[in-house]
């Protein structure tokens, strides 16, 4: 991964009157990356955003995008998608695409070409000329997804990139945010779809009221919040492992139990004994460490207390 | 001027100029109106000239009496000899007052008129109607037929004279006229030719930038403005609206009164003119080089001081329904100078012209109703426009702060308090 930064956010703060939206918030973006921002509703993730893109102005703290503080040019070089989105209903989708690809500093002739060939890759190119009110609702999500990368930006900011979208046309978008980064664009995703965050980000964010309570590689939040335990799935009586001090059989319906281990056993031991003993069979074995949805509620339900590993 | 402002600028005068509405009113309407015109005009004058004196007397007393089924009358003066046949049914007459009484209390009468015996003297006749009725207290019935008595042995135009004695136009000592000429016609013209201005100006300032409030609402409703603003500046987005609509503004006024001219270039050549007072005036209308720069002066600062505010309404208002309701909230005092037209005709230098058209909102209507009758100093006006200039960059410098947060603000409309944390941004 190169590591440039696309996004460098220091200590930033924004309040709205006595609310505080945003306090002390400090993050790093990467080009090559995809970068999840979650949180629950009202964390402050949307003021954020608006901040890196000088919507707003922070109260305190600093904001560098592409190298610098955000200027003109770098402007063109971003392309975002709110949560909450829109089209002008009652224009053609080429000629809109091309009057905000002309707002990117596109030629009218290129943003024409690149309109079309996004369109035809979004399987949309037989609508260039209609209406955007005669377009279906999961089309003109695509329609928006094609305007927010039409100019070929260097730092994608997305919000819900998959709101609206049917599986086939959410394959198609993951493909294109992949592909993004993978040719070093940086790519800030923000979205409550945990599983799409675990397949696709690389590190994440998440905001609680305003602080940053998450924060590193996806894997490194996971392993911060793992169990002193191992998932396994087969037949034994598991209770007899000697490394094991409980046994907890979680009602999920796939037969998994949760095994604890003693104070200063390893999940290796307890692999060694299932390994040298006929009685005991396995399907499969892993370390018990939450879903990032279940990271998600623990957070959010146990405040203030759950701030997770918080330095990754 | 930022490359956004200009692409702003082309997108917003291209899409806007194709709306319907627009090409309508600055195209189809005033071709319209002027057809409309011209046939009220021609039928008018056909009307006037088909027309004998006899049958202009019996058309005045039908059109005043239409809204009476039957009048009676007692004549003591004995001028009326007779009454004609196609009238007799309508106006009876009775030898006493107490015959025509009767009838009324009868009801075969809605009115009864006495006229005295001293009439030629003192024009004095009464008129007695049952209840007290608006509509019925009309003394032309009477009127036409005593006239066509009285005229009975006058000839021709002097009959006609007689019976409609002047055409009247009127001369103020103070007034002066857009043009170079003095004549009646021409200062008429002028006079006309400021309502005409001052309707356009309303109805082009009103037009566009309820267009540009529309374009900001649909914006602001769809969020596409979200990703407009982490774009382009909010004042350069403002701004190229503001141009863009103007200018719409400019060449609609410029489509209307083109067309205008076009009618008059018409009527003047196929004879029309001469007969025909509306367009016959117009046609002689020279607007003098030295008002079009103040004209024009006044139109673009008006546009821009209503702009700002539209600008401002619409970034606070969270649909289509909500921008036009607060917008009264400014048009209303800028047609002020329409409601007090009798205080301009009568004394455009008094005390309330003057003062109205100092004001900055008012201004532009006052003023160019001033200078269309009177010669207003040039202090005055140097005054009024520095005034103007100012309120137009105070305000748009507010719009464009309060635009910068509010075209984010969606759900309830921003309460007064709230206003100074938007300026701030």
């Amino acid at each position: 991964m190169n590591h440039r930064t696309a996004v460098t956010v220091e200590h930033i703060s924004k309040s709205y009157g006595s609310f505080q939206a945003v306090s002390d918030l400090s993050f790093e973006v990467f080009t090559g990356e995809i970068f999840a921002l979650l949180g629950p509703n009202g964390a402050g993730k949307s003021t954020t955003i608006r901040m890196i893109l000088d919507i707003l102005k922070p109260d305190a703290g600093r904001i560098a995008v592409l190298g610098a503080p955000l200027n003109d040019q770098a402007k063109d070089r971003i392309g975002y998608l709110p949560e909450e989105r829109g089209l002008y209903r009652g224009v053609p989708v080429l000629e809109m695409m091309v009057y905000l690809g002309s707002l990117k500093g596109m030629s009218a002739s290129a943003a024409r070409r690149g309109s079309m060939a996004l369109l035809e890759r979004l399987e949309l190119a037989e609508h260039a000329r209609k209406k955007v009110s005669e377009l279906s609702k999961g089309m003109q999500q695509k329609v928006q997804f094609a305007v927010t990368v039409l100019h070929d930006p260097d730092l994608i900011i997305i919000d819900e990139p998959f709101s609206g979208l049917d599986p086939v046309n959410t394959l198609v978008v993951k493909d294109l945010l992949l592909d993004f980064a993978r040719r070093g664009k940086g790519v800030i995703m923000s979205t409550h779809l945990m599983h799409q965050i675990e397949e696709m980000a690389d590190r994440l964010l998440m905001i609680d009221k305003g602080r940053q309570a998450l924060y590193g590689t996806v894997e490194e939040v996971r392993q911060g919040f793992a169990l002193p335990a191992v998932r396994v799935e087969g037949k034994g009586d598991w209770a007899s492992i000697k490394a094991v001090d409980h046994v907890e059989m979680p009602e999920n319906g796939r037969g998994e139990v949760v095994l604890y281990l003693k104070s200063n056993a390893t999940p290796d031991m307890v692999l060694g004994e299932i390994a040298s003993r006929p009685d005991l069979f396995i399907r499969s074995f892993e370390l018990a460490v939450p879903s990032l949805s279940e990271i998600f509620v623990s957070v959010v339900q146990n405040r203030p207390n759950g701030k997770g590993n918080g330095n990754a | 001027m930022s490359r956004d402002f200009w692409v702003v600028f082309r997108y917003e005068l291209r899409r806007n100029a194709r709306r319907i509405g627009y090409l309508f009113t600055s195209f189809a309407l005033p071709i319209l109106l002027i057809v409309g015109l011209f046939a009220y005009q021609s039928i008018l004058a056909r009307d006037l000239a088909a027309q004998d004196p006899q049958e202009m007397a019996e058309a005045v007393s039908e059109t005043f009496g239409g809204d009476l089924t039957a009048a009676g009358f007692v004549d003591f003066s004995g001028l009326i000899q007779a009454v004609p046949d196609d009238a007799a049914d309508f106006m009876r007459r009775y030898d006493t007052v107490e015959a025509g009484e009767a009838a009324l209390a009868a009801g075969e009468i809605q009115v009864f008129y006495i006229v005295q015996a001293d009439y030629l003297e003192t024009g004095r006749i009464e008129i007695v109607q049952p209840t007290f009725g608006l509509g019925q207290l009309m003394e032309q019935p009477i009127v036409s037929l005593l006239m066509d008595a009285i005229t009975e042995n006058v000839e021709g135009d002097r009959r006609f004279r007689l019976l409609d004695p002047s055409n009247t136009t009127f001369t103020n000592l103070q007034l002066t006229t857009l043009g170079e000429g003095s004549s009646d016609e021409l200062e008429g013209g002028a006079f006309l030719m400021v309502y005409v201005f001052a309707i356009t100006l309303v109805m082009s300032l009103f037009m566009t930038n309820g267009y540009m409030m529309q374009t900001v609402i649909e914006e602001k409703e769809t969020r596409l403005v979200e990703i407009l603003i982490a774009t382009v500046k909010p004042g350069d987005l403002l701004g190229g609206k503001i141009l863009a609509m103007g200018l719409l503004g400019l060449f609609q006024v410029v489509a209307w009164v083109a067309t205008l001219f076009a009618a008059v270039a018409l009527a003047g050549g196929s004879g029309l003119a001469d007969t025909v007072g509306l367009i016959g005036t117009l046609a002689n209308i020279q607007i003098s080089p030295s008002i079009l720069p103040v004209l024009l002066a006044y139109f673009v600062l008006a546009y821009l001081l209503f702009a700002g505010f539209y600008a401002i309404i619409s970034a606070i208002s969270n649909s289509m329904r909500e921008g036009p309701q607060y917008a009264v909230i400014f048009t209303i005092p800028a047609m002020l100078p329409l409601y007090f037209i009798p205080a301009f005709t009568t004394d455009p230098n008094g005390t309330l012209p003057t003062i109205l058209s100092l004001v900055p909102i008012t201004a532009p209507m006052a003023m160019i109703q001033r200078l269309a009758v009177t010669s207003v100093p040039p202090l005055e006006i140097l005054i009024s426009l520095a005034l103007l200039v100012v309120t137009v960059v105070a305000v748009m410098w507010l719009a464009g702060r309060i635009f910068r947060v509010g075209v984010l603000l969606a759900g309830n409309m921003p309460k007064l308090r709230d206003i100074p944390r938007l300026v701030r941004g």
